[in-house]
């Protein structure tokens, strides 16, 4: 439906307006936008192009949100709103039980389930082959294992299966750990089996034959300052007061450096991609959608509010909301928005098959 | 020259993980000093991208040192085959944390070597994150530490030819190698569940006038920190680190017995010949 790039940037969106909005009544709004773009995404695709994740974010927030909260109560005891009051000898438990933590903890757990819930989102909509294809391309070779992994994990689940059945015919039943070796050992070694040939295969075709020389010194060099930076630069943030906008130029310039390595490794790898994903005027909106989110939680308020920071200590109040705020936090409804086909035939009947579905080294 | 830059990044990629692990044991001294920035919960987007960036460039650097076709199809094949392992755990579902991932993770790197194991280690917690929907902030956190326990064990096989060769000792049997195995991956059961809650760690922790006030420092952060973690996780972690035990104990044998006879077997050229 949408380029895996402005999903990707959706739910970094997503991340960092849950993270730094943390006012309860925005977390809220960010859950129902989340909510509403699963749902809508969903009906509209009829089927998921990714993956659903084991746990729903219902049930996410069914365990984080009471365990947040009784966690934050029981050892936080300040706040002027007392409703318990636990003994002393307690170790780190006893003391005042106060409203005022037991809304803090609250609202940690949900700004968790919000970030939780971007994840889900993602997950579900994008496919993983093309989330591979957004590797750097100085991964190449690691996007190739991931691939070959992806491409055996039907044939390993299938060959999974067949040992099941012929070690049951023998009369083995798995009930524990005990019963796994007979299962475990024929997979891993039909497993190493099938690598032999396939590396045979792709060793006679001349697959490798010209990155097998070692990789240069200076991007191992590179790669050591950049992260000697990195680091140097955030000892400097965390311990030393006034050394923190020089620590934070030391981060900014290591993470240029690693990544200026990653790039200029990657300059040396040539590959061509057959029937490239057409980046559309509904991928352009939802970038758009997001970067006014982004503009809401980054950029100070024109109403001269400062609303994004919440706490409920000394005493409860209603937290303050921001109609700026909330308007450009409904950017990211965009994926719900925009994505309706306007009249335009579906995609599948849009590719011929003149066009191999492969990707080829150059 | 060479060995020695190398070895630098592992070493800074390695402080990078050490330190995201154990800032927040230290925040009420940065905090005493300014206003709690490194406690702000953006600190766990900073901390996410900070740990991202350490595997990154350790990545490329090990790639960059061994990946050849035949790697790239070995370690490709044994990813997949891991992580379809977490569909048996699915299948047969067992006690708490426990996933049957990390054994062969620990015992890939024990047989085919440090560089091997970090890049079996990352790619199947990438992989089987992609296959099970598991992409999130803990991502980062799950690829570093996979890939450090793989690291690690491509040490065991050298540190204990080191302790049998002083012992006096030839080495015949697997036995001892398995025993240190397992306590191996008990320990890192324990220290992955440990490290993956740093992702949500700033909110556990809590603003600044929740928590601190003058005069406290270390020792009430580990103490808060130690009440998380009993209350939270030993339970599922302890599940963890005793399955990884179990299964070393197991399969640790018959597995390192057939990974060693591929390695040899994967000793083979491709001589081009006219026809």
């Amino acid at each position: 439906m949408f380029d895996a790039r402005a999903w990707f940037l959706w739910v970094l969106t997503t991340l960092v307006a849950v993270s730094s909005a943390r006012n309860p009544l925005y977390t809220l709004l960010l859950l129902l936008v989340a909510a509403v773009v699963a749902v809508v995404c969903q009906r509209r695709e009829g089927a998921v192009a990714g993956q659903q994740a084991a746990l729903s974010p219902l049930r996410f927030a069914a365990i984080a949100v009471p365990t947040s909260a009784l966690f934050n109560a029981l050892t936080v005891h300040i706040g002027d709103t007392v409703f318990l009051d636990l003994p002393g000898w307690l170790p780190l438990l006893g003391g005042p039980v106060t409203l005022e933590a037991l809304a803090f903890g609250l609202q940690n757990g949900l700004v968790l389930t919000g970030i939780f819930s971007g994840f889900a989102v993602f997950n579900q909509m994008t496919a993983v082959r093309d989330l591979v294809a957004l590797v750097p391309r100085a991964f190449h070779e690691a996007g190739v294992v991931i691939s070959i992994a992806l491409t055996y994990a039907p044939q390993t689940i299938r060959s999974l299966n067949r040992i099941r059945q012929a070690q049951a015919v023998r009369g083995h039943r798995v009930r524990g750990l005990r019963d796994w070796p007979p299962i475990v050992v024929p997979l891993l070694v039909s497993g190493l089996e099938r690598s032999m040939g396939l590396a045979e295969a792709m060793v006679s075709r001349g697959y490798g034959a010209t990155s097998d020389e070692a990789q240069p010194v200076r991007t191992t060099g590179g790669l050591a300052v950049g992260l000697l930076a990195l680091l140097g630069g955030w000892l400097l943030f965390l311990f030393r007061p006034a050394g923190r906008e020089a620590g934070l130029v030391w981060m900014v310039v290591g993470g240029a450096l690693v990544a200026g390595v990653v790039w200029s490794s990657g300059r040396s790898v040539h590959h061509t991609v057959y029937r490239p994903r057409r980046w559309r005027v509904r991928d352009t909106l939802v970038v758009a959608g997001c970067v006014l989110a982004l503009a809401a939680v980054l950029l100070p308020s024109p109403f001269g509010l400062n609303t994004l920071y919440y706490a409920p200590y000394p005493r409860l109040t209603l937290p303050a909301f921001d109609p700026w705020v909330g308007l450009g936090l409904l950017g990211l409804l965009m994926p719900a928005l925009v994505g309706r086909e306007m009249g335009r035939p579906p995609e599948t009947t849009r590719t011929t098959g003149a066009e191999p579905a492969i990707e080829m080294d150059a | 020259m060479r060995r020695l830059v190398s070895g630098l990044v592992y070493a800074l990629s390695g402080a990078i993980g050490v330190l995201a692990f154990l800032y927040p044991f230290f925040l009420p001294v940065t905090d005493a000093a300014g206003r709690g920035m490194a406690r702000s919960p953006d600190a766990m987007l900073w901390t996410a991208a900070l740990v991202g960036l350490s595997v990154i460039a350790l990545t490329v650097e090990v790639q960059g040192q061994i990946i050849h076709a035949k790697m790239v199809a070995m370690l490709g094949v044994l990813v997949a085959t891991t992580s379809v392992l977490r569909f048996v755990e699915v299948v047969f579902p067992m006690p708490g944390g426990f996933s049957p991932i990390f054994a062969p993770i620990i015992l890939v790197g024990y047989v085919f070597g440090s560089r091997f194991g970090f890049l079996m280690g990352t790619f199947t917690l990438l992989v089987s994150g992609l296959v099970t929907g598991g992409v999130g902030p803990w991502l980062p956190y799950q690829v570093f530490t996979a890939g450090w326990a793989g690291l690690t064990a491509g040490w065991i096989s050298w540190a204990m030819d080191r302790v049998l060769g002083r012992l006096g000792r030839t080495r015949r049997s697997l036995r001892p190698d398995i025993a240190v195995l397992c306590a191996f991956g008990f320990a890192w059961g324990i220290l992955y569940g440990a490290i993956i809650n740093v992702w949500f760690w700033p909110f556990a922790v809590g603003p600044v006038q929740q928590t601190w006030s003058p005069g406290i420092g270390l020792r009430d952060t580990l103490a808060r920190y130690a009440t998380f973690y009993l209350l939270t996780s030993a339970a599922w972690d302890l599940g963890r680190a005793v399955g990884n035990a179990a299964l070393i104990l197991l399969l640790g044998a018959p597995v390192v017995r057939a990974l060693s006879r591929f390695r040899r077997r994967f000793h083979f050229e491709v001589v081009a010949t006219d026809v």
